[in-house]
C-alpha cells in the first residue's frame, strides 16, 4: 500500500467521521498550546523579577504553574481519547469492506491510526502556528513570558509528542479489535476487572509519604525539583489508580444492581455496567483526575491555613505583631490565590471533562439506536430507558467521586496532619534563678495541638459540583435518546 | 486434471452449532459450479472458508496445491487482492469512496500507480456498463448499479476464482438476470472459475455444474433444486 492510498484510505469517511477528526485535531492543538506554555514557564531561569505576575518571577514557584498548565492539558486529551470511539459503527464497516478487497490485518489498523495520527498532527502544528504568531502578536512582556523560547528540540518533542501518544493510545485500542472481511469482532475479556488498581493508588501514597516520614529516616538529598517530581508522580499514580479502578467499581455496581435493583431500569443499567465495564474508566477518566487534582489542592489550602494560623498564634503567644516573628515568606494571599489558580484550572477541566462525557453518551446511545428503539417497539416506556441510563452513569461514578476525593485528601494527610504549639510561653527575668522570676506570658486557653481539619464542605462542594457536571451531560443524552428512540428508526439504515 | 481449488473434509462450527460437517468440493480452472440448498444449510459459510475469508475447523482448502488453511491472515488477504474476487449479496463496497474508488481499492492495496489502477477501473466499469457511475457513492447508486460496480471490483485483479454468493439476491428478477449474465459472460471471456451460491433455479442454470448442500453436508442425492 502506498502513502497516497493510506492518506485516502484514512480521510475517507462520513459526517462523523469529520466530526471525530475535527475534535481530534481541536484537542490536539489546545494540549500543544498547554504544553508549550508549561515548557516557557520552565524555561525562564532564576530570579525573574521582570514579570509582574509573582507566580512567574519566583524559580519555586514555576513548575507548580507549569504542572497546574500540563493538568489543563490531560482532560483535552482524554477528549480526544474519546473521540477516536466517535463514529465506530460506520468505521468497523468501512474497515470491513477495506478487509474484503484484500487489505491485510496490519493494514487495516494502519489506516484506522493514520486518520488519527493525521488529525492531531495537523492539530499539534496549528497549535505550534498559534503560540507562535500569539507570543509575537502580545509582544508585552511583562504579564506574559513574551521573551523567552523553550529550546527547539523541545519544541519539536512537544508537537511529535501528541501524535504519537494519540496514534499510540488509538493502536492499543485497536488491539482488542480483530477487523475481518465480514464484520469487526470486538475481544471481550471473559473475567471482570479486578480491583489491582488500587495498589497504584497505594503506590501514589506512598510516594507521598516517603520524603516526609521523619521515622522512615529517608532524606533525599536532591534539589527541590526532584522531591516535586516525587509529589507529582504520586499525583499521577493516584489519578491512574482512581481512573483504573473505575473498570472494577462498575462491575461490582453492575452485580450489585442486578441483584438488589428492582424494575428494568436497573437491570438494563447493570447488565450494561457488566458487559463493558470499562466504559466508566473512558469516559469520567478526565472528570475523576481533575476531581482527584481539585481535592489535593483543597487539602493543601486547609494545611496551609492550619500552618498560617499555628504562626499567627505562635506570634500573637511571643508578643509579636506587624510581620515581626515567624511567618510565610510571602503574604498569605499570595498562596491561597496561587491555589485558586489551580482550582480554576480544575473547574476549567471538569468542563471539558463533562463535554467528554456528553460526547460519549451520546456516541453510545446513538451507536445502540436500533437496540433502545425496538426496546421501545416492543412497549419499554422511554422513561425506564432513560432511568437505565441515569443509573448506570451515577451508580459506578458517585463511588468513583468518593475515592478520587478521599485519595486526593490524604495525599495531602500523609505530609502533615498536625501542628505542636508546646505548652507554655514563660518569661523569665532572671537567669539565675528561672523558677522564682518568670512570669506566664500567656494562657493556654489554646489546643497545644493545631490539628489540619479534613476540609469536608470544600471536598462536598467539589464532588457535588462534579456530580451536577455529570447530570448536565446525562440529561442531555437522553434528550438524545427521545430522538433516538422513534420507531423511525428501525425502519432506516 | 488436478483441480485449482478443491476442499476435502472441511468441518466448520459456530460455536456449539456445526455449519459444515465434512464437505468435499473441487473447482477446475474457468469452471462455474453453482452451490445451492435451502437456507441455512451452510452455503455462504463454505464460500466463506473456500475464500479463505474464514478458516475451517478440520479438512483442508487447497489451492494450486498449496494449503491456504496454513497460511497467515495477512498471505490470505493478499490472495483476495490478487487471485481471488469475492461478490456478495450487498455491503462489500465502501460506502465512502466512490465507484471507481472502490474498483480501483484492490489494486491500489496491491501497489498499483493512482493513476493506472484508476484507468483500469474505469475500464472494468465500462465493461460492466456502469461507466457513468464512476463518480458516485454506493449510497447514490440503485442496487442492479451496485452490483455491477461490486462485479466490477471482484473482478478487476483478473482472478482466477470468483466467489459470488448470491450477488443477485437483492435485485429484481430482470435486473438480476442481466448482472448475472454478465457476470457470468466476463468470467468465462478471462477463463475465472466462479464458485456461485445461490437457492434460485435459474441463476443455478448459469453454471456447468451444480452441488446441492443438506443441513453441512453435500446432499448425496445429487437432486439440488428442482429444475
Ligand atoms: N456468525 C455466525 N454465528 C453463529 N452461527 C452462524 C453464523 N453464521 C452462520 N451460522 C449458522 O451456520 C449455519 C449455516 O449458515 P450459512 O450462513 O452458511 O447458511 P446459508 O446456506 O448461507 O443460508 P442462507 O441461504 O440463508 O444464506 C446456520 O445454521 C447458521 O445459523
Ligand atoms: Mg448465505
Amino acid at each position: 500500500m502506498t502513502a497516497s492510498t493510506l492518506a485516502r484510505l484514512a480521510v475517507a469517511g462520513n459526517r462523523t467521521d469529520m466530526l471525530r477528526t475535527v475534535l481530534t485535531a481541536v484537542s490536539a492543538l489546545l494540549a500543544t498550546i498547554a504544553m508549550l506554555c508549561a515548557a516557557t514557564v520552565l524555561s525562564i531561569t532564576g530570579w525573574a523579577g521582570r514579570y509582574a505576575a509573582a507566580l512567574l518571577v519566583e524559580p519555586g514557584l514555576r513548575p507548580g504553574v507549569a504542572a497546574t498548565l500540563v493538568l489543563v492539558s490531560l482532560p483535552v486529551l482524554a477528549l480526544a481519547g474519546q473521540c477516536i470511539r466517535l463514529g465506530a459503527p460506520a468505521r468497523d464497516r468501512r474497515l470491513a469492506a477495506i478487509r474484503l478487497a484484500g487489505a491485510t490485518p496490519g493494514e487495516a489498523v494502519l489506516i484506522a491510526t493514520a486518520e488519527t495520527a493525521v488529525a492531531s498532527l495537523l492539530g499539534s502544528v496549528a497549535g505550534l502556528v498559534a503560540y507562535l504568531v500569539a507570543r509575537a502578536a502580545i509582544g508585552d512582556q511583562r504579564t506574559l513570558p513574551t521573551d523567552v523560547l523553550p529550546p527547539a528540540p523541545v519544541i519539536v518533542l512537544l508537537v511529535v509528542l501528541v501524535p504519537v501518544l494519540a496514534a499510540a493510545v488509538g493502536a492499543l485500542l485497536m488491539r482488542r479489535v480483530i477487523v475481518t472481511p465480514l464484520g469487526v469482532v470486538r475481544r471481550v475479556r471473559k473475567r471482570g476487572p479486578r480491583p489491582w488498581p488500587g495498589l497504584l493508588i497505594a503506590a501514589g501514597l506512598a510516594l507521598f509519604a516517603l520524603p516526609f516520614q521523619e521515622h522512615l529516616k529517608i532524606h533525599i538529598p536532591a534539589p527541590r525539583n526532584a522531591a516535586l517530581a516525587v509529589l507529582g508522580g504520586g499525583v499521577l499514580l493516584t489519578m491512574a489508580g482512581v481512573v483504573l479502578g473505575v473498570g472494577w467499581i462498575s462491575h461490582t455496581a453492575g452485580r450489585l444492581l442486578r441483584r438488589y435493583g428492582r424494575g428494568p431500569a436497573t437491570l438494563l443499567a447493570g447488565q450494561r455496567l457488566i458487559t463493558d465495564p470499562w466504559n466508566g474508566s473512558r469516559t469520567m477518566a478526565a472528570l475523576l483526575a481533575a476531581v482527584t487534582a481539585g481535592s489535593v489542592a483543597l487539602a493543601y489550602r486547609a494545611l496551609l491555613a492550619t500552618n498560617f494560623r499555628y504562626y499567627d498564634l505562635d506570634n500573637q503567644v511571643m508578643g509579636y505583631s506587624n510581620g515581626e516573628g515567624t511567618g510565610p515568606a510571602a503574604d498569605p494571599s499570595f498562596y491561597f490565590n496561587a491555589i485558586r489558580l489551580v482550582m480554576v484550572a480544575v473547574g476549567l477541566s471538569a468542563a471539558v471533562a463533562a463535554a467528554g462525557l456528553l460526547i460519549a453518551l451520546v456516541e453510545s446511545v446513538v451507536a445502540r439506536r436500533r437496540a433502545y428503539a425496538s426496546l421501545t417497539a416492543a412497549g419499554v416506556p422511554r422513561r425506564t430507558l432513560s432511568a437505565a441510563i441515569l443509573w448506570q452513569t451515577l451508580t459506578p461514578l458517585v463511588p468513583a467521586l468518593v475515592l478520587a476525593l478521599a485519595a486526593g485528601d490524604a495525599l495531602v494527610r500523609l505530609t502533615q496532619t498536625d501542628f505542636d504549639l508546646g505548652h507554655s510561653y514563660r518569661e523569665c527575668v532572671s537567669e539565675n534563678d528561672p523558677e522564682a522570676h518568670c512570669r506566664t506570658l500567656a494562657e493556654l486557653h489554646l489546643p497545644s495541638v493545631l490539628h489540619v481539619p479534613v476540609p469536608w464542605g470544600d471536598l462536598g462542594l467539589l464532588g457535588a459540583g462534579a456530580l451536577l457536571a455529570a447530570l448536565v451531560a446525562v440529561g442531555a443524552g437522553v434528550l438524545v435518546l427521545r430522538s433516538s428512540t422513534d420507531l423511525e428508526e428501525l425502519r432506516v439504515g | 486434471m488436478s483441480a485449482l481449488l478443491s476442499g476435502t473434509g472441511l468441518v466448520r462450527n459456530y460455536g456449539a452449532t456445526p455449519a459444515l460437517r465434512g464437505i468435499d468440493l473441487e473447482v477446475a480452472a474457468g469452471e462455474i459450479v453453482a452451490v445451492t440448498g435451502p437456507s441455512g444449510c451452510g452455503k455462504s459459510t463454505l464460500l466463506h472458508c473456500l475464500a479463505g475469508i474464514l478458516r475451517v475447523d478440520g479438512g483442508t482448502v487447497t489451492y494450486r496445491d498449496q494449503d491456504i488453511g496454513l497460511w497467515s491472515e495477512a498471505a490470505r488477504s493478499r490472495l483476495r487482492r490478487t487471485e481471488f474476487g469475492v461478490l456478495f449479496q450487498f455491503g462489500q463496497l465502501v460506502p465512502e469512496l466512490t465507484a471507481v474508488e472502490n474498483v480501483a481499492l484492490p489494486l491500489l492495496l496491491a501497489g498499483t500507480g493512482r493513476r493506472e489502477a484508476r484507468q483500469t477501473a474505469l475500464d472494468w466499469l465500462g465493461r460492466l456498463g456502469v461507466a457513468e457511475s464512476a463518480e458516485q457513492r454506493p449510497g447514490t447508486m440503485s442496487g442492479g448499479q451496485q452490483q455491477r460496480c461490486a462485479t466490477a471490483r471482484a473482478l478487476v485483479t483478473e482472478p482466477r476464482v470468483l466467489f459470488a454468493d448470491e450477488p443477485t439476491g437483492a435485485l429484481d428478477v430482470l435486473t438480476g438476470e442481466q448482472v448475472l449474465g454478465q457476470i457470468v459472460r466476463v468470467a468465462r471471456e478471462q477463463g475465472t472459475a466462479v464458485v456461485l451460491v445461490t437457492h434460485e433455479s435459474s441463476v443455478a442454470a448459469y453454471a456447468d455444474r451444480e452441488v446441492a448442500l443438506r443441513d453441512g453436508v453435500v446432499d448425496p442425492t445429487g437432486l439440488g433444486l428442482a429444475r
